[in-house]
């Protein structure tokens, strides 16, 4: 094993001695796990892209940690030449998450930025279009964060159309029509069940 | 005289694309100044939904993110939750899941020589590729019991296994295609009209590629040779024989050629597939899925899908229910960086041929 994750082993020390702080794993092959603090993910992508040739950026990533107050920004980047990925998290506080834009890095950052601009409210400073991306003059929390109340939005905004005001579960209305019972295990196992 | 500027906009509904996306345009005479891509058509909020469901609800979802080539999501949710749990998948299951991807990638190119002839007004090319197409989704039909959308890739292997005399009725679907594809060259790949048209177009500069984000078929239309069925082989993608094409000049025709190139090599992965299929389990269960707990923890995985990486990051806190998913499609950055980029002094009637030939697929970036 501790031959084939040579190249890994290699990236790990390099990062490790250039940036101490930095939690650095292997989860398996062609992949690296750096947990990061916040003000270093610029040097370190920097450093990635620029001294190690991590030149593609896979993607951005957003996971809200409602519990821990934190709001986790996942970057996957890739070495076309080792094959490795990198994977940098940092963790913002979710209270206030700010942190300056990798827009010059990488020209598809933008759009990345944008929408968890919008959908997490990440303020990104420097971006310059945090513009809407694919929600129109949204107001209120943003909508993925965990918070958010998908079931009570949609009741809140949205109504039934004529004939189906009482808002039936839609089995119903095919027993009604078919006459066909509803088996008793769907009954019981339904999504509203499990919650 | 200076030439007046004016603001068009295409879509959300135009022949470019599978789904609803616009895109504004600054012009002046016929020549792109400046173009603005807008999203929002097409949100509905899977990534959130998902959230909400078990881990094995979600698979429902997740093949709806791209409607011409629902399987590498859903093979990939499956590949990333295994991963998370460390669950082992039967050989079997592998080499059928390679077939799925296989034949869902002869079907997504077989709509996109449609769609890319269509764009450029040669209409008997759709005509001819939609039907082919059928034949493969008359094959998906009988497999998984769908003819689009499948659900049939899960975690642990495959929903059910090949039925009785599967295997004789896809080689006869891949000797039809590959007798198809000579007419395909008649009429499109060897057609100087197409040549004419699609050389110089759409132009992605070879140093700068990689750093667009640019992947799959229009990234090797630069010459440079990136598939991740290569690089990091996933299923049995290492134990099967194939070339990945490369074409140079980053242009509509360099992209077309590469598609054309590697069509002929996924026949040839199918038929590998079909010949090599071994024994064995088709799945490796998974307990009560309503009572599933996936143990904490992340991965991203990806697969070559038809128009290049798609990958899916998730993570999971131990609960019954996926923290986060989310789908990296290729057209998040063909869709709207890369294409702002490239479509700026193109012509206006090469929007649709440049969207085309980029693989855009507006669900994949509003998810």
């Amino acid at each position: 094993m501790e031959v084939k994750l040579q190249v890994e082993n290699e990236i790990l020390d390099k990062i490790k001695h250039t940036f101490h702080s930095a939690e650095v794993s292997i989860p398996r092959k062609q992949r690296v796990e750096v947990k990061l603090r916040n003000d270093l993910i610029h040097p370190f992508l920097a450093y990635l892209k620029d001294t190690l040739g991590f030149k593609h950026l896979s993607h951005i990533s957003t996971v809200d940690w409602l519990e821990e107050k934190e709001i986790e920004l996942v970057y996957i980047v890739m070495n076309y030449d080792n094959l490795v990925e990198v994977i940098a998290k940092i963790r913002l506080d979710r209270e206030k998450p700010e942190i300056p834009t990798l827009r010059e890095f990488w020209p598809q950052v933008e759009t990345y930025e944008r929408e968890i601009h919008e959908m997490y409210g990440v303020n990104f400073l420097g971006h310059g279009n945090l513009t809407d991306f694919i929600l129109e003059d949204w107001e209120g929390i943003p909508p993925m964060r965990r918070d958010f109340d998908t079931v009570k939005y949609a009741k809140e905004t949205y109504f039934n159309r004529p004939g189906r005001e009482d808002a039936q579960d839609v089995r119903t209305t095919i027993t009604k029509k078919s006459g066909e019972e509803i088996p008793e295990l769907a009954k019981v196992y339904s999504v509203r069940h499990l919650e | 005289m200076r030439e007046k500027e004016t603001t068009i906009y295409l879509g959300p509904q135009h022949p470019g694309i599978t789904g609803n996306m616009m895109v504004k345009l600054k012009v002046t005479g016929d020549t792109i100044v400046r173009a603005e891509t807008h999203v929002g058509y097409l949100h509905r909020a899977f990534e959130k939904l998902m959230e909400a469901r078990t881990w094995l609800q979600c698979f429902p979802i997740v093949c709806r993110i791209c409607v011409p080539e629902p399987d590498p999501n859903e093979e990939n949710l499956s590949r990333v939750i295994e991963e998370i749990e460390g669950r082992e998948v039967p050989e079997r299951a592998k080499y059928i899941r390679v077939l799925v991807l296989e034949l869902s990638r002869l079907a997504t190119y077989l709509l996109w020589m449609g769609g890319q002839s269509g764009s450029m007004g040669l209409y008997t090319m759709p005509q001819w590729t939609v039907g082919d197409r059928d034949y493969i989704l008359d094959l998906f039909e009988q497999l998984t019991g769908g003819r689009v959308y499948h659900m049939y890739i899960w975690p642990g292997g495959v929903r059910r296994d090949i039925p009785e005399g599967f295997g004789d009725k896809v080689l006869k679907v891949m000797d039809y295609l590959e007798k198809r594809l000579k007419d395909y060259d008649d009429l499109l790949f060897n057609n100087a009209l197409f040549y004419k048209r699609a050389k110089g177009v759409g132009v992605i500069d070879k140093n700068k590629a990689q750093e667009w984000g640019v992947v799959g078929a229009p990234l090797r239309g630069c010459g440079i040779k990136h598939d991740v069925r290569i690089d990091e082989p996933y299923e049995v993608y290492d134990k099967l024989n194939f070339i990945v094409p490369t074409y140079e000049g980053g242009d509509v025709w360099a992209r077309a050629m590469v598609r054309r190139q590697e069509f002929e090599q996924s026949i040839s992965i199918v038929r590998q597939v079909i010949e090599n299929m071994p024994g064995g389990d088709f799945y490796n269960k998974i307990p009560n899925p309503l009572n599933w707990r996936v143990p904490p923890g992340d991965a991203y995985v990806k697969t070559e899908s038809a128009r290049g990486e798609f990958g899916y990051y998730a993570v999971s806190d131990g609960s019954l229910k996926p923290r986060r998913v989310h789908a990296r499609g290729p057209a998040y950055v063909h869709g709207v960086s890369l294409l702002e980029r490239i479509l700026q002094g193109a012509n206006i009637a090469d929007v649709s041929f440049i969207m085309n030939s980029l693989g855009t697929c507006p669900p994949e970036i509003e998810r």
